[in-house]
Formats: structure tokens, C-alpha cells, sequence
């Protein structure tokens, strides 16, 4: 499906659309992920692409979640498939920063460990 | 073409109810849209149901709950609406937020949907989750995620079953039902 409504705009690593923010924060090797993601699948694949690039870059990382309200299944397909990226990658440190207030945070974030064991999940 | 799948049950006038129609043939709905429709009824009914939620995290959970799943059910049946309308019927009785939302599919489809629901409710969703996440990985083409109903069963214990009928006005189509009830209070 074309949307032309919820089509990302700005740089490769500066990823915004209607009512969503993804970006990385390089210094602190750090990925924002700010608003409602409920994108379709393939319109995830901006965000992929960048998680893909800067896991190649280093193995630390972090993702904060903190300011996402809404994450659809699509998105979470995209988070699971990540943490099997990493795992595949190996010696990897990701950490990801969530909040108990947000509902899909407390119910979905915690497979994240089936897939990469190593992972740490924070929720504030 | 007809029978049920799963645990099915419509709403009833027994508590608040709310009906939306979308006419997609001559406008579409956008996706995004589908997120505005299912955020409406999380916090309609967060209100109105049985008194109403007054505890902070009952109201978010609730809201988180009920947005999730109806906008991933919104988002089937937008995307897989073979014509005709999509129908969104939903209550809170006895407890439950219960919802059903209607579109018609390809009447060659109903067989294939019937052994895919079929084998969502025999296994245990957690680990058809992980399989199908692993598939998901290793297939970067795929185009759907598949990961609607299984988070719907694992992550939000929600209660589905699927119901196939004669589409109105289209021997070539069939209406299928898609319904599915959560806990108003989770804990």
C-alpha cells in the first residue's frame, strides 16, 4: 500500500514521519524512538536499514524506547528480527531503555531476550 | 463456507456498544487511519464501561490493551478487505472488551484462513511466536509479518476466534469475522 501520508522524511539517520521520531544519537551510540510507530511492513524498512548500519559499526549500542506510546506487530518484527541480527553478529552489548507506564513495552520488550540472551532491558 | 474457529462471540446491547462502518471502495482507508479508529474505541470505552477504569495504570493498560489489538485487527481487514465494507463492533460486558470486525476475503482464501487459524489456537503462542519471528529473519522478502495473532495470544492473552459467512451481494467473496475479547482488568 502507498501512503504518501506517512512517508519518512530526513536524513538516513534523522527518520521522522507523521507522529514519530527515529534517530541516532551518534556520540552516545544511542537510537531514539519517539511517538507511535504503526507503520505497515515494508515502511519499517528506513528504520531496519538503520539499525542495521550502525549495529555494523560497533557492538554497543542502545535503544531508547522510552518516548515510544504505540509499536504495531510490524514494528515489533522489526525489533525481534534486530535482536537475531545481533545475536548472529555476536559479542554484541545492546541495551534497551523502556518504561513500565507504557503497556506494550512491559508485555512485548521482554522476548527480546529469546532471541538475543545477552540483551539488557531497563524499564524505568 | 460457514463455521466457527476458536473461541467466537459478538458483543450484545447487555453493555455499551459502538458500531463504525468504513465504505473503502471509492475512498480507501489510510493506514494511519487505522490507528485513529482504534485509539477512538480504547478511549471510549476506557470511560464508559461498567463505570469506567479510575486507577491510573488500570486506564493505560486498558488503553494500551485495546489500542493494540484493534488496531492490528483494523489493520487486517483494511489491508485484506476484498471489497465491500469493514465493520468494527465492539462492547465491554461482564468483564471483557469484546470486539468483531468484519470484512470480506476472496472466497479461494477460506480455506487456507481456516487451517492458519486453526493452527494459531493449537499451539502455544509463545513459541509459534518465536518460529515464526525466526522464518521472519531468515525470509527478509516477506511482506507481512504474521505477528498480529500470535502477540495478541502471547503478549495480551486475548481470546480469538474467527467465523466465516456468505458475503452480502458478492457469490465470489465470503465475510469473514474476526473476533476477539480481553480482560478489562488485566491483573
Amino acid at each position: 500500500m502507498t501512503d504518501t501520508t506517512t512517508r519518512p522524511s530526513g536524513s538516513d539517520t534523522d527518520i521522522k514521519g507523521p507522529g514519530y521520531r527515529v534517530w541516532f544519537d551518534a556520540p552516545a551510540r544511542t537510537v531514539h524512538f519517539e511517538g507511535v510507530l504503526r507503520l505497515s511492513t515494508s515502511e519499517y524498512k528506513p528504520i531496519e536499514d538503520l539499525l542495521d548500519r550502525v549495529l555494523l559499526e560497533s557492538p554497543a549500542l542502545g535503544l531508547r524506547m522510552t518516548e515510544l506510546q504505540f509499536l504495531n506487530s510490524s514494528g515489533i518484527n522489526m525489533l525481534y528480527k534486530f535482536a537475531i541480527a545481533a545475536r548472529k553478529k555476536g559479542e554484541t552489548e545492546i541495551k534497551v531503555h523502556g518504561s513500565s507506564n507504557i503497556p506494550w513495552q512491559g508485555k512485548s520488550l521482554p522476548n527480546l531476550k529469546k532471541f538475543l540472551p545477552t540483551i539488557v532491558i531497563a524499564l524505568d | 463456507m460457514d463455521g466457527i474457529i476458536g473461541e467466537y462471540k459478538e458483543p450484545t446491547d447487555a453493555g455499551p456498544r459502538v458500531m463504525l462502518t468504513f465504505y473503502p471502495g471509492a475512498f480507501p482507508v489510510k493506514w494511519n487511519q487505522c490507528s485513529v479508529a482504534a485509539d477512538f474505541f480504547a478511549e471510549y470505552f476506557v470511560d464508559v464501561g461498567e463505570g469506567g477504569l479510575t486507577e491510573e495504570a488500570e486506564r493505560r493498560d486498558f488503553v494500551g490493551s485495546v489500542g493494540y489489538v484493534l488496531n492490528e485487527l483494523i489493520e487486517n481487514a483494511v489491508k485484506f478487505c476484498a471489497g465491500g465494507t469493514v465493520v468494527i463492533d465492539a462492547g465491554v460486558e461482564a468483564g471483557e472488551f469484546v470486539v468483531v470486525v468484519s470484512n470480506q476475503v476472496c472466497g479461494d482464501a477460506v480455506d487456507g484462513l481456516r487451517v492458519k487459524f486453526a493452527e494459531l489456537l493449537d499451539g502455544d503462542p509463545a513459541e509459534l511466536l518465536m518460529q515464526r519471528v525466526e522464518e521472519n529473519a531468515a525470509n527478509p522478502e516477506l511482506t507481512t509479518s504474521g505477528l498480529g495473532f500470535l502477540t495478541m495470544l502471547s503478549d495480551y492473552k486475548a481470546r480469538l476466534g474467527w467465523r466465516f459467512d456468505p458475503a452480502p451481494g458478492n457469490p465470489d467473496n465470503a465475510l469473514l469475522k474476526t473476533a476477539a475479547r480481553l480482560q478489562v482488568k488485566s491483573s
